[in-house]
């Protein structure tokens, strides 16, 4: 890294030539920074200190009075609260799926299958949609008199209550987030095979190795960084992209079903006028999203050392 | 396996039923938008009789939807605008590194780029209460820059540190100060990263939802997507007027993704490779 502000050299002809003052010149980069740390600072490290410190006072009456951690165990008594992690759960269960099924289209993709361009811009489409969209779509394909139950009852199955069945809707939702969302990782994952060695590939092919053993002994092990990326992002999308769908689609139904800590903020924060209680689970899911974060890493480092 | 013809040919067979499975609940939804109410509730799944557009117009003007897509439509320039300009600057000067505390700097844009939205939802509504900014029009824009400027910066810095050296050496022995080398140099070559970044952070201010939904409580200032939320709510019996919302909001991304579909994955990926 070469660097131009401090070789006096330069800097002398410039601040000569130009006449600029050498302490305007000094100041210059932080002049530049400055605009970019002050919304940074003052409207995300700020608040997130401000957050934690409202999770321990009080709501209502005791507005601005300090409590302690009654708000943490008025959350962690909370019914709904309970589902929201419960589901957190699910989330982490369905993870390999989520990640499998894009890594697997891509090794497909990196392959050369027919029609590789075309299936590429079209998996990739439903990427850039707004989860409200993709919400408001699906709402009218998973109608109980909708397409979706229309198909399964041409094969002899369903109707099935997508939506408003306790039991499944979690699963509606958590599908559909994975149809909009895949595209993403494949880009990604595509991205990672452009820097896998060819040679390796040949190498399987001329050994007369089958496909599953290609992707298990040189893709996976070739891709491990890229899987890593994938998991970790994978993950932090499901716990912070899927309000809209949530909004959209169940809005934390059926029987308070499909809450996730997202939406339980926002419900607390927005409908129930409890910010200090709202504060508490923000703060939770921040702890969830780094343990989970630091637990993923190092499990797929050692996963990827014993391979 | 991987080598044979008709392997490929075999995988090719599900990936085509993924494919039609992924562009179809759109074609659905356009097929519904243009049927009148009668012909969806007789039928689903019939072909539209004729390219109707009654519902599209009363979407946009009865419910309200033209307005709120000028809504989204000046918020988002305007937000993408800053972030550039802001980002730009920062990731101009952050590249140029070691000045006292760039480093630090640096870091701070990283560790805000691991804070979630709904981590700190609640202080940030107070925030912009008690500075008045809730419920504006500078106010949303301000929080969709504060969302994607740690992002923002972080892409650029990356991208300005693959400059040569010698380029901004050679515009300095000229008489530029650095306001003129990054105006001048900067600008002009961050060209291809600044559109990446930019039609990302459309995207991203486009689509969103919960940030429109909690700044702006009142009707008249709500963006697009907030609008179709609305719509499900007022059109639940009309189902081809809502469907047409929803091709309304879906239609400016439909149009970039087929336009701009290289930009926007390239941006995806430099965000992963760089990480």
């Amino acid at each position: 890294m070469s660097n131009t502000i401090s070789r006096p050299s330069v800097r002398r002809a410039a601040a000569g030539r130009a006449g600029a003052g050498l302490r305007g010149e000094r100041l210059a980069p932080y002049v530049l920074v400055a605009p970019a740390i002050l919304v940074i600072v003052g409207l995300r490290l700020w608040p997130l200190l401000l957050g934690v410190n409202f999770s321990f006072t009080g709501d209502g009456e005791r507005d601005g009075a300090s409590v302690g951690l009654d708000n943490y165990a008025d959350l962690f008594r909370d019914p709904l609260f309970q589902t929201a992690l419960r589901n957190v759960g699910l989330l982490v269960l369905l993870l390999p799926i989520a990640v499998a099924i894009p890594g697997l289209l891509a090794t497909f993709i990196y392959l050369r299958v027919p029609g590789h361009r075309f299936f590429r811009s079209v998996y990739f489409f439903p990427a850039v949609l707004s989860p409200v969209i993709v919400g408001a779509i699906f709402n009218l394909l998973l109608a109980f008199d909708g397409p979706v139950n229309a198909v399964l009852g041409s094969v002899g199955l369903g109707p099935i209550d997508w939506l408003g069945d306790p039991h499944v809707a979690m699963f509606a939702v958590v599908g559909v987030h994975v149809w909009a969302t895949f595209g993403m990782a494949l880009v990604v994952f595509l991205a990672g095979f452009a820097t896998l060695d060819g040679a390796l590939l040949d190498a399987a092919r001329v050994d007369g190795a089958s496909l599953p053993q290609t992707i298990w002994h040189v893709i996976i092990p070739g891709l491990s960084r890229t899987i890593q990326f994938v998991f970790v992002t994978t993950m932090i999308g499901m716990l912070t992209s899927m309000f809209g769908l949530l909004y959209v689609m169940t809005s934390g139904g059926p029987e308070g079903s499909t809450y996730l800590p997202e939406y339980y903020i926002w419900i607390q924060q927005g409908q129930m006028n409890r910010p200090a209680l709202a504060s508490a689970a923000s703060t939770v899911l921040f702890v969830i999203m780094l343990v989970v974060g630091l637990l993923q890493l190092s499990l797929l480092r050692r996963a990827v050392k014993e391979s | 396996m991987s080598g044979n013809r008709g392997g490929r040919w075999l995988a090719a067979l599900p990936m085509g039923i993924l494919a039609v499975a992924t562009i179809y609940p759109l074609l659905f939804t356009a097929n519904v938008a243009m049927k009148t109410r009668r012909e969806y509730v007789l039928d689903r799944f019939s072909v539209a009789g004729a390219v109707r557009l009654d519902n599209i117009t009363s979407a946009w003007t009865s419910v309200g939807m033209g307005r709120y897509f000028l809504n989204s439509v000046v918020v988002v320039t305007a937000a993408v605008v800053l972030l550039l300009l802001l980002g730009s600057m920062a990731g101009f000067a952050l590249s140029q590194s070691r000045f006292r505390g760039s480093s630090v700097l640096f870091l701070g844009c990283l560790a805000a780029l691991f804070i979630p939205f709904q981590v700190i939802m609640v202080p940030l509504a107070r925030v912009m209460a008690d500075t008045g900014l809730i419920d504006t029009y500078p106010g949303l824009v301000l929080a969709y820059v504060a969302q994607f400027l740690p992002f923002t910066v972080f892409l650029m810095t990356s991208y300005y540190r693959t400059v040569a050296p010698e380029i901004i050496d050679a515009a300095r022995i000229d008489g530029n100060s650095l306001y003129g080398v990054y105006r001048r140099i900067m600008l002009p070559i961050g060209a291809p990263a600044l559109l990446s970044v930019g039609i990302l952070n459309a995207l991203f201010c486009w689509n969103d939802v919960l940030i429109a939904l909690l700044m702006m409580p009142s009707a008249e200032h709500r963006t697009l997507m907030v609008g179709v939320t609305a719509l499900r709510g007022q059109y639940s019996a009309n189902i081809p007027t809502f469907a047409a919302g929803v091709l309304i909001a879906a239609a400016p991304v439909l149009l970039l993704y087929l336009f701009l579909q290289r930009q926007i994955a390239d941006g995806v990926t430099a965000g992963a490779t760089k990480g």
